[in-house]
C-alpha cells in the first residue's frame, strides 16, 4: 500500500510540520481512551450486577490500557507522564466534551449508549489509522482493534435488550437526545492542523468522512431497534478539541490529580519494572 | 447424615453438594460464605474511590483491576454459598443492601485519604489471606475450591498495597508522616481483624468441629502478627504502644484486650457504626438505582423474549 510505504520514519526524524500532525492526532487518541476509561469506572461496585460490574471494570481497563499505549507514544516527543495527566490543567486536554460528562446515578442507559456512540467512532477512527504513515500509530492501532470489536458488539447486546423494554427504550432515547451533539464533538477539528493529518498519511479519512461512516452506522442500527436518531443536531460547545471544556471537566480533572497534589508529588508511579 | 456423622468425617474438602448434609452444617456454611462474599463486595466498595484517585496512571489500572478482582470474589463466593441450598444471592444481595448482610470490620470505615489505602491493601488483605490459606482446607469442597484462585490474586494485591506502603514510607517527609498517622489510626481496626479472642467466640467452636473453618481467631493473629509487625517496621512504621502486645518469646503474642475498644468493635459488626450506615447506605441507594435494569433482565429471563439471553452481561 502507499501509505505504508511512504513512512514517516522514527519520532526524531520527523519534520516540525509532521511532528505537529501526529502529536494533534495523538493527543486525542490518547485524552478521549483517558477519560472515557475514568467515566467507566464510575460504574465499578455500582454496576446493576455483578456480571455487568466485572464487564464495565475491562472496559475501563482496556481503554486505560489504550491510553497508556496512546500517552507512551506521546513521550517519545519528550513529555513526561507527570507533565501530561497530573502536573496538567484541565485545558491542556483535547478529549470531546462527550466523554467528559458525569453519569445520573442509575442512568445505566447513558453508560450503555455512551459507550455504543464513542466504541463505534472509535472502531471508524481506528481502521482509518490502521496503514497510517507514522509507524508508532500503525502498530499501536493493530495491538486495540480487536477489543474495540468486542465493545462494539457488548454495547449493541445492550441495546438489543433495552429497546425491548418499555422503561428502558425511553431511558435510553432520553440519553441519545442529549448525548448527540456531544457525540457529534468527536468528529469536530483541533484547528488548522487537521488537513495536514489527512495529507501527511497519518490518518486516511477526513473527520467528514468519518462522521458521515459514524451517522449512517449508527442511525441503521438505532432506528432498526426503534429509537429516533436526530437528524438536524449541530455538535455540542465547548467541544473539547480546542481545549475548551464544560465544568464537568475541570472537577473531574481536580478529583483526579487531588492525591498527586496532597502527597507533594513530583513523580508518577510506573510500575511495570517494579520487583 | 447427622450432625455426629459430619463431625467424625469432617476433613478439607470432604462435603460437597451431592452429600446429604444437615441444616445445622449448611447455615453454619452459608453464613461463612455470605459473610466472606459480603466482605468482598464492601471491600471493594470502601477502595473505589481510589480508582480515581490514584496518583498515576499505572497505579489507577491497579486500583480497577483489584477492585474488580473482589467483584469477581463474591461472584464466586455467592455461588458457593448458593449451592447449600439456603438463601439465594439475591437474598443475600438485598440482605446487604438492607443493613442485615454481615462483614469485616476492616470495611466499616471509609477512607478519606491516599496513605490509608495501604492499611486496607496491606494490612487487611495481609490478614485475610492468613484466614484464606486455611480455607483451602475448609470441607465444604465448594468454599475451599473457590479459595484456590481467590488467593492466588489475594497475593497480588497484597504486593499492590505494599509497594504502595513502599513508596509511600521512602517518599517525603510529608508523606511518611501522614501515612505514619494513618497506620495508627487503623492499627487497631487491624489487630480486632480477627475478632474478640477465643473464648469469646461464639460461633467458632461448631465451625471448626465440622471443619468449615481449620484455625483459630488466636491462632491466625498470632501467624499475622510474626509476619506484619517486623514487615510494618521493615517499611519504618513506628507500632504504637498502645494496644500493649506482649510478646510471650515463643513466637506468639498476646494482645491486651482491654486496650481494644470492643463496644466499637460489636457496634461494627451489627452494622450500627456510622461509617456502617454510610457505607451500607450509600452503595444501597447506588444499588436502587439501577434496580430498573435488574426487573428488566429478570423480565426477559422469565418470559424468555430476551433478544439475546445469554450475551448481555
Amino acid at each position: 500500500m502507499a501509505a505504508t510505504d511512504a513512512d514517516l520514519g522514527a519520532p526524531d526524524e520527523l519534520t516540525e510540520r509532521e511532528r505537529d500532525a501526529v502529536e494533534a492526532q495523538l493527543f486525542r487518541l490518547a485524552d478521549d481512551e483517558y477519560i472515557q476509561a475514568e467515566r467507566y469506572t464510575f460504574w465499578q461496585v455500582r454496576a446493576p450486577t455483578l456480571e455487568s460490574d466485572l464487564a464495565v471494570a475491562n472496559n475501563a481497563q482496556d481503554e486505560l490500557g489504550h491510553a497508556r499505549l496512546w500517552y507512551d507514544a506521546i513521550q517519545q516527543f519528550g513529555y513526561s507522564e507527570e507533565s501530561l495527566l497530573w502536573e496538567s490543567e484541565p485545558d491542556d486536554f483535547q478529549h470531546s466534551t462527550l466523554v467528559e460528562l458525569p453519569f445520573s446515578e442509575g442512568d445505566w442507559g447513558d453508560a450503555i449508549l455512551r459507550g455504543y456512540l464513542y466504541d463505534v467512532a472509535e472502531e471508524i477512527r481506528l481502521a482509518a489509522l490502521e496503514e497510517s504513515t507514522y509507524r508508532e500509530i500503525r502498530e499501536r492501532t493493530s495491538r486495540i482493534q480487536g477489543e474495540e470489536d468486542y465493545h462494539v458488539e457488548h454495547a449493541e447486546n445492550w441495546l438489543r435488550r433495552m429497546a425491548d423494554d418499555e422503561e428502558a427504550s425511553r431511558r435510553v432515547q432520553a440519553a441519545l437526545d442529549r448525548l448527540y451533539p456531544y457525540a457529534l464533538t468527536l468528529f469536530e477539528p483541533v484547528g488548522d492542523i487537521e488537513e495536514d493529518i489527512v495529507d501527511l498519511g497519518i490518518r486516511d479519512a477526513t473527520l467528514e468522512e468519518m462522521r458521515e461512516e459514524w451517522e449512517e452506522r449508527i442511525t441503521a442500527f438505532l432506528m432498526d431497534l426503534g429509537f429516533e436518531v436526530p437528524d438536524d443536531a449541530e455538535p455540542a460547545t465547548p467541544t473539547g478539541r480546542d481545549n475548551e471544556h464544560t465544568q464537568h471537566w475541570h472537577d473531574l480533572h481536580e478529583e483526579m490529580v487531588s492525591s498527586y497534589r496532597n502527597l507533594g508529588r513530583h513523580e508518577a508511579t510506573k510500575l511495570m519494572d517494579d520487583e | 447424615m447427622n450432625i455426629e456423622e459430619v463431625k467424625q468425617q469432617a476433613g478439607p474438602r470432604e462435603f460437597s453438594p451431592r452429600d446429604d448434609l444437615p441444616r445445622e452444617y449448611r447455615e453454619a456454611a452459608t453464613r461463612m460464605l455470605e459473610f466472606h462474599a459480603n466482605s468482598e463486595i464492601m471491600g471493594a466498595y470502601l477502595e473505589r474511590p481510589f480508582i480515581r484517585k490514584a496518583p498515576s496512571l499505572e497505579r489507577k489500572m491497579a486500583f480497577s483491576a483489584k477492585t474488580q478482582d473482589e467483584i469477581g470474589h463474591g461472584q464466586m463466593l455467592y455461588r458457593a454459598a448458593e449451592s447449600l441450598g439456603i438463601k439465594t444471592r439475591d437474598e443475600m444481595l438485598a440482605d446487604l443492601a438492607n443493613g442485615d448482610g454481615k462483614f469485616l470490620n476492616c470495611f466499616h470505615y471509609p477512607m478519606e485519604r491516599y496513605v490509608e489505602t495501604p492499611m486496607i491493601a496491606f494490612f487487611v488483605d495481609g490478614a485475610a489471606m492468613r484466614r484464606q490459606a486455611t480455607l483451602k482446607s475448609s470441607s465444604w469442597e465448594p468454599y475451599a475450591h473457590a479459595m484456590d484462585k481467590i488467593c492466588f490474586e489475594e497475593g497480588m494485591h497484597v504486593k499492590h498495597g505494599e509497594s504502595i506502603l513502599r513508596e509511600l514510607m521512602s517518599g517525603s517527609k510529608k508523606e511518611q508522616e501522614m501515612t505514619q498517622e494513618a497506620f495508627e489510626e487503623w492499627w487497631p481496626r487491624i489487630l480486632q481483624f480477627f475478632g474478640p479472642t477465643d473464648d469469646q467466640s461464639t460461633h467458632h467452636d461448631f465451625a471448626e468441629q465440622v471443619g468449615l473453618k481449620t484455625k483459630s481467631n488466636d491462632e491466625l493473629r498470632n501467624a499475622f502478627l510474626n509476619t506484619y509487625m517486623p514487615k510494618a517496621e521493615k517499611y519504618g512504621l513506628e507500632i504504637p504502644d498502645e494496644p500493649r502486645i506482649r510478646d510471650n518469646g515463643d513466637g506468639t503474642y498476646e494482645v491486651v484486650e482491654d486496650d481494644l475498644d470492643w463496644e466499637e468493635f460489636f457496634t461494627v459488626s451489627k452494622n450500627e457504626y456510622e461509617g456502617s450506615k454510610q457505607q451500607i447506605d450509600s452503595r444501597a441507594r447506588a444499588q436502587e438505582a439501577v434496580q430498573w435494569v435488574r426487573d428488566m433482565l429478570d423480565g426477559q429471563a422469565t418470559t424468555g423474549d430476551g433478544p439475546t439471553p445469554q450475551a448481555a452481561d
